[in-house]
């Protein structure tokens, strides 16, 4: 009864009460106001856009969700309008943004994530797409470059910090938590199509459509996403001088697939993942011709909340995914190019969370984990497991509880996880965060604990291995300057003990899997967010270093102690919109990367030499015209607009060189949506 | 000190700097209209036994609601009596109020304003959540979402010879 009269109430539009309005006559109707209505009055009146922004509910700080400013967790939020606005072309754009995020190159054209100078593409940090983690069983990564469709994507929780002890051993770093537009997000249909120029290539050929409808209690939506792009156009040189273009040999091109359906409480979804990539730079030397490489992957997952007690003060909710996974597949006719390679890892999940709140301010949350991994190797080569087998089998079972607690001085966070695997072993992740908000500052104290799982390959070429276990220290303070302008800034300390090192036997020319040492960073980071009627404006800072810490001989700088490979000590990001008129916005983002180190070539004894890379900026500009037509909007502009040349710098000592990311790219984009009610900034 | 602790320092100066040089900044500040738009739907759906004279709300000490309650009186009546807003500066002047507002700085007065009104038809409403199960008649309640809410103690409002509109009853949240 409540919602109807709050939603009848709303749809009249008579909410439209405000601190800015004195007048008398206005006074005396708000005093005439029903009993009923007053319930959707807010305590500190109408909230400013960066006000909603930055108070907005946080589903991944923690499984009990708080605002951004008081959530247990380092938080940066993308909404659906920045994406939009700054014409990203796919996650590496709008996640560079980010503070303490940045790219390296991996091997065989992939490009990973590393954030505050480490680097997390083996399993560290967790990609979720409307619940569905992305990492894939066998090595736990997830490879960037026109992968994921940006034109879906409502908002992206990002924790810049440890969630091990919500998500597991794939968040041992960081959790990004895509998610996408709902039934009632759209109402209708969403088509966009977005046409690329590089230097001497063609760039993105990229068609999404998104639908979506919400009627009473059901919802559903349909995503689908193709494209197809040249990574780069420029020129690529390996360890030992040769080279290629990269124009015609590093295909990306995505399928994917992504349908919901909601009923009351039960809900399912369903993603199709197909990434089919090509690449001649294999791990170390080039090869003579492109090599297809191919990502697939499908999810499924069922779930439902039930809500009981009189003021549904508990909640259980159980859920069940599965999810079937082959990366890196590699098929190929001649085996003296490139080995085959393809497995399969098949996950079945299931999960039961129950939430209570005691009390408005007291909430309990528990639960269970299991899961079920089988992994088959496809090809018909002498390939096996550890095991001797081409199948292998393992299940884990995970236990978490935590308690928040809202007291009129701070809130409490208080949460652990205990994982039990059927191979490697256990690990045991407790967290703790204090957090404050009050009218203009807030600040957070965090400790957390967390863990990679080792992937199955790491089991698989490793010898006897464990989890890595992290423990992290955080504090952030921020402070509201105005209704519009906010400054946050964080400190951070990481350290992590066993980490999982790969390396590479070149005498027995297989990949290998160790425990070994210490590694972890330390830095701060600090952003200034500005919202108004003529748009909004967001500067970062970030900064890290590894002076006192232990470092791994293959991902340390022999020349600078306070650095790791690939990651520059100082990143400033620039995200700005400006509305030129009801039509008309223009915004310009960059990214400025500090100086940075990675192995380049090897010298007349065989030794691979590091260099030090200059400072880059990538500045991109794009412009939206908005409504050319109802519900059509034309963006144009330019990523890289100053040519910088930058690479993806391979984080560790393995052989691969630095791999050109695409020249000076113009932008062409297409959008048009028959929802036309939508409320946005622009 | 280490990097962390150096790091900190930073960060807390960094603070420190911005709200010194910031001298005309404000947030998101209490909307005391809003509350005092609630109390106005207090005085229409609580019933008071009869009794002439005005009807007097008292305002513990000093808070912005008491200039919002005072534009109201100029502008309203309760079930046409005359509003007049008063100050509460001790415990005994509730005992001439029909109604007591209780501002979060002076909860700790809720007790012996309580103890003064006992069996008294005054209503007490107290800004901070928490206190309509400590002795105020209501108290009000702000959601994670903002949302202005209310918590209603009937036991205190039947001692109070108080009767509240069951659609009150119903948009509040009953703690007896």
């Amino acid at each position: 009864m409540k919602a109807l009269l709050l939603t009848l109430f709303i749809l009249e539009g008579t909410v439209i009460f405000s601190q800015e309005t004195n007048g008398k006559k206005d006074t005396l109707d708000y005093y005439d106001m029903s009993l009923e209505q007053l319930i959707a009055m807010k305590a500190h009146g109408i909230p400013s856009e960066l006000e909603e922004l930055i108070n907005s509910l946080i589903a991944a700080a923690s499984r009990h969700p708080l605002s951004a400013r008081e959530s247990p967790s380092i938080v940066t939020l993308i909404t659906e309008e920045e994406i939009r606005n700054t014409g990203a072309r796919d996650l590496i754009d709008v996640l560079r943004l980010v503070p303490g995020f940045d790219f390296g190159v991996d091997v065989e054209g992939v490009v990973g994530i590393g954030t505050r100078g480490l680097w997390a593409h083996e399993g560290k940090i967790l990609l979720l797409i409307d619940g569905q983690e992305m990492n894939d069983p066998l090595y736990g990564i997830n490879a960037f470059g026109n992968h994921f469709s940006v034109d879906h994507i409502k908002r992206i929780e990002v924790i810049r910090g440890p969630g091990s002890a919500t998500y597991g051993g794939c968040a041992e770093y960081g959790v990004i938590n895509v998610i996408t537009k709902s039934g009632n997000d759209l109402n209708g249909i969403s088509v966009s199509a977005l046409a690329g120029q590089m230097a001497s290539a063609a760039g993105r050929r990229n068609f999404s459509l998104s639908a979506g409808k919400q009627s009473k209690d059901l919802q559903f939506t349909l995503g689908a996403f193709i494209g197809k792009t040249n990574q780069s156009d420029r020129n690529y040189t390996d360890f030992f001088g040769n080279t290629y273009n990269m124009a015609g040999n590093s295909d990306q091109n995505p399928t994917c697939l992504n349908a919901g359906l909601s009923y009351k409480n039960l809900s399912a979804r369903w993603i199709l993942d197909q990434y089919h990539t090509t690449e001649r730079d294999e791990y170390d030397t080039i090869t003579s011709k492109p090599h297809p490489i191919d990502y697939t992957s499908r999810f499924l997952e069922l779930k439902y909340s039930a809500r009981m007690g009189k003021k549904n003060e508990l909640t259980i909710t159980p859920k069940f995914n599965v999810k079937r996974q082959t990366p890196w597949e590699t098929v190929w006719d001649d085996d003296s190019i490139a080995p085959d390679y393809s497995k399969t890892a098949l996950r079945y999940t299931g999960n039961i969370t129950a939430s209570y709140n005691l009390t408005r301010k007291i909430n309990f949350i528990g639960g269970g984990e299991a899961y079920w991994d089988k992994a088959e190797d496809n090809s018909y080569d002498s390939s096996f497991f550890s095991n001797g087998e081409k199948t292998v089998h393992y299940s884990n079972q995970a236990y978490f509880l935590q308690a928040s607690v809202k007291t009129r001085i701070v809130n409490f966070i208080a949460g652990a996880r205990a994982d039990i695997h059927s191979t490697y072993g256990s690990a045991f992740v407790p967290r703790l965060g204090i957090t404050k908000k009050s009218k203009k500052v807030h600040f957070k104290a965090l400790y957390s604990n967390s863990f990679r799982a080792p992937s199955i390959e790491n089991i698989n070429l490793g010898s006897s291995i464990k989890p890595e276990l992290t423990r992290v220290f955080e504090f952030e303070t921020g402070y509201q300057l105005t209704r519009k302008s906010i400054v946050t800034a964080n400190v951070f300390d990481i350290y992590t003990k066993d980490p999982i090192v790969y390396f590479y036997d070149d005498s027995l020319q297989t990949d290998n899997y160790y425990n070994y040492g210490e590694t972890g960073s330390k830095g701060a980071e600090i952003e200034y967010r500005m919202r108004d009627k003529w748009g909004y404006l967001i500067l970062n800072y970030s900064y890290y270093s590894v002076a006192g810490k232990e470092r791994i001989t293959d991902y340390a700088v022999p020349e600078n102690t306070s650095m790791l490979l690939a990651f520059p000590s100082h990143k400033i990001n620039l995200n700005s919109f400006f509305k030129i008129n009801k039509y008309v916005g223009i915004s310009p983002s960059a990214s400025y990367i500090g100086e940075r180190y990675g192995y380049t070539h090897v010298d007349s004894t065989g030794y691979t030499v590091a260099g030090k890379f200059k400072p880059v900026l990538l500045a991109n500009l794009f412009i939206t015209i908005r409504n050319l037509a109802p519900g059509l909007t034309i963006g144009m502009g330019c990523y890289d607009l100053l040519g910088s040349n930058y690479k993806f710098i391979q984080p560790y000592n393995g052989y691969h060189a630095p791999l050109p990311g695409p020249s000076r790219e113009f932008l062409v984009k297409i959008t048009y949506e028959s929802r036309q009610n939508k409320k946005t900034t622009e | 000190m280490n990097y962390f602790g150096k790091y900190s320092v930073i960060c807390a100066l960094c603070t420190v700097a911005f709200i010194g040089k910031t001298g005309q900044t404000y947030s998101q500040e209490i909307d005391y209209k809003a509350y005092t738009i609630f109390l106005y739907n207090f005085m229409k759906y609580v019933e008071w036994p009869a009794n002439d004279g005005d009807f007097i709300i008292g305002v513990a000490g000093e808070s912005p609601v008491k200039k919002e309650l005072e534009q109201l009186a100029k502008n309203k009546k309760a079930k046409s009596k005359k509003i007049v807003v008063i100050s509460v500066m001790n415990p005994g002047d509730a005992l001439l109020c029909n109604m007591v507002y209780i501002p979060s700085s002076k909860s700790s007065e809720l007790k012996a304003i309580s103890g003064k009104v006992k069996n008294r038809s005054v209503l007490i409403v107290a800004e901070r959540e928490g206190l309509a199960k400590k002795g105020a008649d209501i108290s009000f309640v702000v959601d994670d979402e903002d949302a202005l809410k209310f918590d209603i103690n009937r036991s205190v409002m039947d001692s109070h010879n108080l009767k509240a509109a069951k659609i009150l009853i119903e948009l509040g949240m009953v703690v007896d």
